[in-house]
């Protein structure tokens, strides 16, 4: 009962974050701080929503000697979600990267410190 | 101008009669169907696979076994068609001669590379996954006749590797590994590996592809094994070619069929 409860937890906490992600993708004002929702959001959430399964495969848990397969289970979601915390940062750098290369421009609002000149030069 | 007509009118006609063969079809999963009941006086095809598959071929995935053993023939054809498709992106695109200039041109970009410091944080992860990648893409390919997989999965996975590391370094980093060279001798030695075993099957009496016979080569139990055995090297050799020509296609469509610059 507690392990149903705390994955239901960790995955309801993933789908909010996922949420977050979504609506910041679609309201956020540029294409830098859009994609810095979706890849956090999407890195974070993907992350709980794994470790709620896992939390979930113990729920038939027994004994080692018998119920040794759901630990397998276990190791092999952990593995994707090692996967993911790796790959899915890169990615979302690749594509901030490629777009700065490709001089996006990022919004400023007036008033505020425009920096980008400032060091044009390095990149 | 008149050329798009006529294209329009082959279009549309050709749909509209695809589209009334439709009507003729039967309903999705109506088990009156001749695929699913088979006509009147025979056994359909599809309860037979279902049946007797495990005990032809000792082999749990259906799929499998119905893609290397009973279809052997069209997945070898299969393999084929993308050898040619490669083979036709290498007549196309691939640019020869120069070889002089492209040398210092590489020498060039490698200085060039080195020191971008944006392609750390790529660079850095690519090194780490690729190994893993390329680990999960040799199970793939080796369980595909106990789990969902196989050779043509199995080879996308491995191809996809080599993409990932010409993509997050160079195209000359990808190339050192996996020259043209061997690419092109390997998607030729995956074809010959699947047609090795349908030649030996003949030359030991039984139909091309029939592996059952090949028992005494493979030092198994009995024909089911044989065939088990045979499906795994079938479909290494589709994996062989599936790799080479995913990576040929990248290389020349990415720099014009030139090999070198890259993305």
């Amino acid at each position: 009962m507690i392990i149903t409860i705390l994955s239901v937890l960790l995955i309801g906490a993933g789908t909010v974050f996922f949420l977050g992600a979504a609506v910041g993708l679609v309201r956020f004002p540029d294409f830098y701080t859009r994609t810095h929702a979706a890849g956090k959001g999407d890195t974070l959430s993907s992350l709980l929503v794994i470790l709620g399964y896992c939390v979930y495969q113990l729920k038939d848990f027994e004994s080692f000697g018998e119920s040794w397969p759901i630990l397998l289970v276990i190791l092999k979601l952990l593995g994707i979600s090692v996967f993911i915390l790796i790959t899915s940062p890169t990615s979302t750098h690749a594509l901030m990267d490629a777009g700065w290369e490709d001089k996006v421009e990022p919004t400023i609002q007036e008033g505020h410190p425009n920096h980008l000149n400032d060091d044009s030069g390095k990149f | 101008m008149l050329s798009k007509v006529f294209a329009t009118l082959a279009v549309v006609i050709t749909g509209s009669i695809l589209l009334y063969g439709v009507t003729d079809f039967p309903a999705f999963g109506d088990p009156k169907s001749p695929a699913s009941a088979g006509v009147p006086g025979s056994e359909s095809v599809s309860q037979y696979f279902i049946t007797e598959s495990y005990g032809d071929t000792k082999v749990p995935n259906l799929v499998t076994s119905v893609l290397a053993d009973y279809r052997g023939y069209d997945t070898m054809f299969e393999t084929v068609v993308i050898f040619a498709a490669g083979m036709a992106i290498f007549a196309i695109l691939r640019v020869v001669g120069d070889e002089k200039d492209s040398r210092k041109k590489r020498v060039e970009e490698n200085t060039f590379t080195n020191g971008d410091h944006s392609r750390i944080i790529v660079g850095t992860t690519c090194r780490i996954v690729v190994p893993v990648i390329q680990l999960f893409a040799l199970y793939v390919i080796a369980h595909g006749h106990h789990s969902p997989g196989g050779g043509f999965q199995g080879g996308v996975i491995l191809g996809a590797s080599f993409i990932i590391l010409a993509l997050s370094d160079h195209l000359n980093a990808a190339l050192r590994r996996f020259s043209e060279k061997s690419y092109t001798i390997i998607a030729v030695v995956g074809i010959l590996i699947y047609a090795a075993f349908g030649v030996v099957a003949q030359l030991l009496g039984a139909n091309f592809l029939d592996y059952g016979v090949l028992q005494p080569l493979l030092f198994t139990d009995g024909p089911e094994m044989a065939r088990s055995h045979s499906m795994l090297g079938v479909e290494i050799g589709v994996a062989f070619t599936v790799t080479a020509i995913m990576f040929a296609i990248y290389a020349n469509l990415s720099t014009r069929g030139l090999l070198r610059n890259g993305l």
